[in-house]
């Protein structure tokens, strides 16, 4: 162990992450003018990086206020990752903290945020409808409450208080800089649910009841588990009124029907429907 | 440890700009590039389509990997998660060689993501050795280093940085990868000879050379934003006299041209190197 260079890195450390550190001693006006090209260098490229995760959310606030909060973010919690893209953890809960009164700030942050991370996630092959009817045939009644789902590497979820699908839309338009931002109120929260379709991210917004159960499945509880759940979230006589075969895909719709609680049916429809956009890698009867 | 073949192919660093370029066309073939150099770093992911587009390429062409975060110049050990995961994309990619730099990146608690300066100490010296020696021992091949940039040296510096570089090479048998801008920005920023610097290196464990652009000012800054300037072409003339066969490469990383403006800086180092065709037959 060279305690000596290891104190002197410290030390430079330091320096390079607080432009008010003092020098050591000795160092002349030349020292600090290379001290400050290393400062320099490092806030500039982690902001950068930054912005170039958050490209949408820059957009959003302005670049003198994002660069802010990058510069705040890069100040109270400094890089320990090898990797220049865990750079972004965290920064989503100080866009929430910063922008308080801008909930559409936060919600694009966490977007962008699990986005990146989807975009570099493992590969897998989807279960397409073909392929969950295949596993689905050898299941016996009481397989279906014991089913448990895999969802794709990258796969995530976070709630959204805004129309997140149209703010994401209205800024991705080239151009016309004053254009009026759409509509962005929800009757009630909801969840936003992204995954990568091949190898481009994608997302959509869902109900709290879509999103609670599947947070449920997302955690390891069976899809029996999460039926009963979503039975007691939107109550019999709704659960009951929605057919599985809504959502137009067979297989999730003989798998909430088979569920046996009313909720089955809706269940059976979310099903389908994370089948349909291939958002399940895998089905368990175990 | 394992011995690094020459190889003296042309070659270009592999940027994102450039994806479709290289995806589109036989690269080597119609543009004359005989490698491709990535940043290790930005494929050390479990999946997705960067990883895809580098098996791609490799399925092209020999490709280098050329690390940042390496960190062989830490006090503070080297990180062993980052070296098990560098190993992977190793066993996947099967590069022609791997390389990183002669600095330091982080403490045990911060990353800089910077290439910052090492003193050139003897102490210093033994745990660059250390670290050079373990990793290479880790990852089961020979590595190669390249020169820093640098903005500052330290007061109590016991040695020139070619003499340190000299020392790590002979000590720990690693390769190096001369990049001749740093040279030419160091020389300026430190007011010493470049010749004198080429003329203290063991050329015969150079494997590679990097040539790139910087800004000019009263520090000189490694920006990687510009075309090569007639200075380090004329370094870069100097120290093919000087060396065997060796990959040369054009690095480029920001401000980024379309690819025949680089192709045609590659094409003037293949005729400065009195190398005219590329190694790739049409």
């Amino acid at each position: 162990m060279n305690a000596a260079l290891k104190q002197r890195q410290q030390d430079f450390m330091a320096q390079v992450l607080d432009d008010t550190a003092a020098l050591p001693t000795g160092w002349t006006a030349r020292h600090k003018a290379g001290m400050d090209i290393y400062r320099n260098a490092y806030r500039a490229r982690l902001v950068d990086a930054l912005r170039s995760t958050f490209e949408r959310t820059a957009r959003w606030t302005g670049e003198d206020a994002f660069r802010k909060a990058a510069a705040h973010h890069v100040i109270t919690r400094p890089p320990n990752s090898w990797t220049l893209d865990d750079i972004g953890a965290g920064f989503p809960e100080v866009l929430e903290e910063l922008f308080a009164n801008d909930p559409e700030v936060a919600g694009l942050g966490r977007l962008e945020w699990v986005m990146h991370r989807a975009f570099v996630a493992a590969d897998a092959v989807p279960l397409n409808a073909a392929g969950f009817g295949e596993i689905a045939a050898s299941f016996a009644e009481q397989d279906w409450a014991a089913m448990r789902i895999t969802f794709m590497p990258g796969t995530a979820i976070f709630p959204v208080l805004r129309n997140i699908g149209k703010l994401w839309a209205f800024l991705g338009e080239p151009g016309d800089e004053d254009a009026r931002p759409p509509d962005l109120a929800v009757e009630t929260p909801q969840h936003c649910i992204v995954w990568r379709e091949e190898f481009k991210p994608v997302f959509m917004q869902v109900t709290q009841a879509e999103g609670a159960v599947f947070s449920l499945i997302s955690g390891g509880a069976t899809y029996g588990q999460a039926c009963e759940a979503l039975l007691a979230l939107i109550g019999e006589e709704h659960a009951g009124a929605k057919a599985g075969a809504e959502a137009g895909a067979e297989a999730g719709a003989k798998a909430g029907a088979k569920a046996g609680a009313k909720a089955g049916a809706e269940a059976g429809a979310m099903l389908g429907r994370w089948v349909h956009n291939g958002m399940i890698a895998a089905i368990d009867k175990a | 440890m394992h011995s690094i073949d020459t190889f003296s192919g042309f070659g270009l660093g592999l940027r994102r700009a450039h994806y479709q370029d290289f995806l589109n066309d036989d690269a080597g073939a119609v543009m004359g590039i005989d490698f491709v150099e990535v940043i290790s770093e930005n494929y050390m992911v479990e999946g997705g389509n960067p990883l895809l587009v580098l098996e791609q390429m490799r399925a092209k062409m020999p490709v280098i990997m050329h690390g940042v975060s390496m960190s062989i110049g830490s006090a503070h050990g080297l990180d062993m998660e980052y070296l098990a995961q560098l190993e992977m994309l190793v066993n996947r990619i099967d590069p022609l060689w791997i390389s990183d730099h002669l600095c330091w990146t982080r403490t045990s608690a911060h990353n800089s993501h910077d290439l910052l300066p090492m003193p050139y100490r003897y102490d210093a010296l033994d745990t660059v050795c250390d670290n050079v020696d373990r990793a290479q021992e880790r990852l089961g091949r020979a590595i190669l280093f390249e020169n820093p940039s640098s903005y500052m040296t330290f007061p109590d510096d016991e040695m020139s940085e070619w003499e340190f570089i000299a020392h790590m090479a002979r000590r720990t048998g690693c390769y190096l990868l001369l990049d001749i801008n740093n040279i030419f920005v160091s020389a300026h920023n430190h007011g010493f000879s470049a010749e004198d610097y080429l003329a203290g290196l063991p050329m015969d464990r150079v494997r590679q050379i990097h040539l790139a652009g910087h800004t000019d000012g009263d520090i000189k800054i490694d920006t990687h934003d510009q075309p090569v300037c007639g200075g380090v072409w004329q370094l870069y003339a100097k120290a093919c006299n000087m060396l065997g066969d060796v990959a040369t490469m054009i690095e480029r990383d920001d401000n980024i041209p379309p690819l025949p403006r680089l192709v045609e800086e590659l094409n003037r180092a293949r005729a400065i190197a009195g190398k005219s065709q590329p190694m790739v037959a049409a």
